[in-house]
């Protein structure tokens, strides 16, 4: 990994009983594509809201370029910018007004603050309608406008939270161009999402976050790799995974079986042989197969193999 | 920088917003216009018998004696009578706020017709609601004894003239003596044979002679009223700004925490003033063009010093609105309960002097109470600076404790 951009050590951050964030640890590397993976809740938005200064960590150190951010912090917030996953736009306002009242308050200012108004409304292809009130714009047309905002100032890191949620498919392509684009021209990006496949398409590298903890970070490639050749779930009869479990563990294509809630999950090397070794061992165990289903290789098998529950649960 | 940028954004959004501008504008001049109607027909009798401590030393005296009579619970006084040096040790330790003292003599030269002066003498703690209703009863019954006694003295050397010699006759014709009955009632009225006399401490001797009109009582309550509702405006812009999520934006950008509310709160206070100095002006310049009476502003350093220190108050209130309040729904219920009952038993719909002894208590504990005494007082007694001192002092108290209290309660990360 080339230098640290950004650099995490040990966050957390509870609320009450609630520990939000447990002990997470983060490198990302200058001109990177990071991605933050985890179901709603996980502790995605709150790891964000401490990297990008909203709020300090109950412990831990996050340091910005070099510049530590509970201590330097304005220079800090200066590298930084904020997508957050609210439209955090003012409605009543036009979009060349809202654009211009966040890049003031970013320090532009005069005809570097209009030129980069302008830049940025064309970039989002909203030029057009860039005096026309946000409340009158479809909600992929605030989404674009929103990310806007976020990069008037060219931030070294932007922080993108959840920016494709309820956009339609056309915007959300726009969207995943802007990151390719500014990531080509060395913006590092820091993209949190729960759509797995945003997360394959746009990230070099992945961080899965669950309750609070990072379970696995490296590449989408090495991740899914880690998985061999996918995963079956096979609903059985009241006690019966046990067996199976114990019939197939021992087969050449199968990698690992585990029982769970009267459900056998079998990780393969191998899908296709592994299906049938299952089959054929509960045929001889005369288990009662009640549901199948086959996951592919990808992030969102990974996460079950780590979690043991689904990202969108 | 980033503080005037938050609040000219905040200005522009006040701007487009019709509702916050009828609520913060509009609706105060429907309200004093109404109220100026009511209060022109408004009648200082009230059905309220105040207690007026006396010391007379007219003892035994016919005129002192009938002076006492009228001043009786028809007239809304009852009059309690003291020895002179029991009255001033009493006045001394403050059982006594008021004290009327009829003077030796005073029989004799009404009788001669000289002028004669009682004496009102106000501590000054004094409820203001006494001393007003005080005041106009004693001047009307002393102008009253005036002009009966100054016709008295007329007609009586009149018929000395008339018995005195030939041609009296002619002298005492109907037009003559229409003519002296005008000429007494006139002299009654500017040179009474009976005045009385106010002795005030220093502070508040700079009272203007008149009393006030229907504009100089609506105008203060009604400004207070708005000028304070406007916190809840306060408390919603926050708000709005926390759930739109641009609260959020704010707190990642370059920013200190210690910027963020001052911007928050900056518009605000300008739109506070601005209400004030609409309000004011209205009411002196513009409700006497709609037939209204014209309310003087009185001392404008004054005026404005105490209209600075609303302002502030207000907005540090809606801090507090905002830092207490979780909802939309909280902010207008809290807001509006709080707001308009603190208004209603600060003086805000009636005239603080007609609130009595138990609202005027409970108002003294809001903001309002004391902001309404310093407009009254600088609009109504022609009070300056030095005369508000107190309300000005109390204002800030409230100003500091809600600032204090929202600045700890509230959460930036929520």
């Amino acid at each position: 990994m080339s230098e640290p951009i950004l650099i995490a050590q040990e966050l957390h951050k509870s609320y009450g009983d609630n520990h939000a964030v447990d002990g997470v640890s983060l490198q990302v590397a200058r001109g990177e594509v990071f991605g933050l993976l985890g179901p709603n809740g996980a502790g995605k938005t709150t790891t964000i809201s401490m990297l990008t200064g909203l709020f300090p960590p109950d412990s831990g150190s996050i340091t910005v370029d070099g510049l530590d951010l509970a201590k330097q912090t304005t220079a800090a917030k200066a590298k930084m910018g904020l997508v957050p996953q609210d439209l955090a736009l003012y409605p009543t306002l036009s979009a060349r007004q809202n654009l211009t009242f966040w890049g003031r308050i970013y320090g532009l200012k005069g005809k570097q603050l209009s030129s980069r108004v302008g830049e940025v409304l064309k970039m989002v292809e909203l030029t057009d309608k860039a005096d026309k009130k946000i409340d009158t714009y479809s909600g992929g047309m605030k989404r674009r406008i929103n990310i806007g905002a976020g990069l008037l100032h060219r931030p070294d890191v932007l922080f993108l939270d959840e920016p494709t949620v309820g956009v339609d498919p056309q915007s959300r392509n726009a969207i995943f161009d802007y990151v390719e684009e500014l990531n080509r021209a060395g913006m590092t990006v820091i993209y949190t999402t729960h759509y797995m496949e945003e997360a394959e398409r746009l990230c070099h590298r992945v961080a899965i976050v669950d309750l609070g903890k990072v379970i696995a970070l490296d590449t989408p490639t090495a991740l899914i790799r880690s998985l061999g050749g996918g995963i079956l779930l096979v609903g059985l009869g009241e006690g019966q995974a046990e067996g199976v479990a114990q019939a197939v563990a021992q087969l050449p294509a199968v990698k690992a079986a585990t029982p769970t809630d009267g459900q056998l999950k079998v990780e393969a090397h191998r899908v296709q042989e592994a299906l049938m070794g299952v089959l054929d061992a509960t045929n001889r165990l005369d288990a009662r197969v009640t549901s199948l289903e086959i996951l592919e290789p990808n992030l969102e098998s990974v996460f079950l193999h780590l979690t043991g529950k689904k990202l969108r649960q | 920088m980033s503080i005037l940028t938050i609040t000219w954004k905040d200005l522009v959004l006040f701007v487009k917003d019709r509702g916050r501008l009828f609520m913060a504008f509009l609706l105060p001049l429907v309200f004093i216009l109404a109220f100026g109607y009511a209060y022109s027909n408004f009648a200082t009798s009230n059905a309220r018998v105040v207690g007026l401590p006396v010391v007379n030393l007219d003892t035994g005296g016919a005129m002192s004696q009938e002076l006492l009579d009228r001043l009786n619970p028809e007239h809304g006084v009852e009059v309690k009578l003291y020895e002179q040096a029991k009255a001033h040790e009493l006045l001394e330790k403050g059982d006594l706020k008021l004290l009327l003292t009829i003077p030796a003599g005073f029989t004799q030269a009404v009788d001669a017709g000289q002028p004669v002066v009682l004496t009102l003498v106000r501590r000054a703690d004094a409820p203001e609601s006494d001393l007003v209703a005080l005041s106009t009863v004693i001047d009307g019954v002393a102008k009253d004894l005036s002009l009966q006694n100054q016709l008295i003295a007329a007609f009586r050397q009149m018929g000395q003239m008339m018995s005195g010699g030939p041609g009296g006759g002619e002298v005492f014709a109907a037009d003559a003596a229409i003519e002296q009955a005008k000429s007494q009632f006139q002299r009654a009225k500017t040179a009474p044979l009976v005045n009385v006399e106010q002795q005030v401490p220093a502070e508040i001797l700079r009272q203007r002679a008149e009393a006030p009109n229907a504009m100089e009582i609506a105008v203060p309550g009604i400004a207070v009223l708005f000028l304070f509702l406007s916190a809840g405006t306060t408390a919603l812009a926050i708000y709005s700004e926390k759930k739109l999520g641009t609260f959020r934006r704010l707190l990642s950008a370059p920013l200190l925490k210690a910027e963020l509310l001052p911007g928050k709160m900056l518009p605000n206070l300008i739109v506070v003033l601005l209400q004030a100095v609409v309000i004011f002006a209205v009411g002196a310049w513009v409700m006497p063009l709609l037939g209204m009476d014209k309310m003087s502003p009185g001392n404008l350093p004054a005026l404005a010093a105490v209209s600075l220190l609303v302002a502030l108050c207000s907005t540090s209130l809606g801090v507090l609105l905002a830092a207490l309040c979780r909802t939309e729904g909280q902010i207008s219920g809290l807001a509006s309960v709080v707001l308009w009952v603190a208004g209603a038993v600060a003086g805000a719909f009636v005239p603080q002097f007609l609130l009595g002894d138990f609202l005027s208590t409970i108002g003294k504990i809001t903001p309002h109470y004391w902001a309404i005494s310093a407009y009254s007082d600088i609009i109504v007694r022609g009070q300056d600076l030095a005369g508000v001192t107190t309300q000005l002092g109390v204002l800030a108290l409230f100003t500091v404790a809600f600032f204090a209290i929202g600045v700890w309660r509230f959460r930036f990360d929520a």
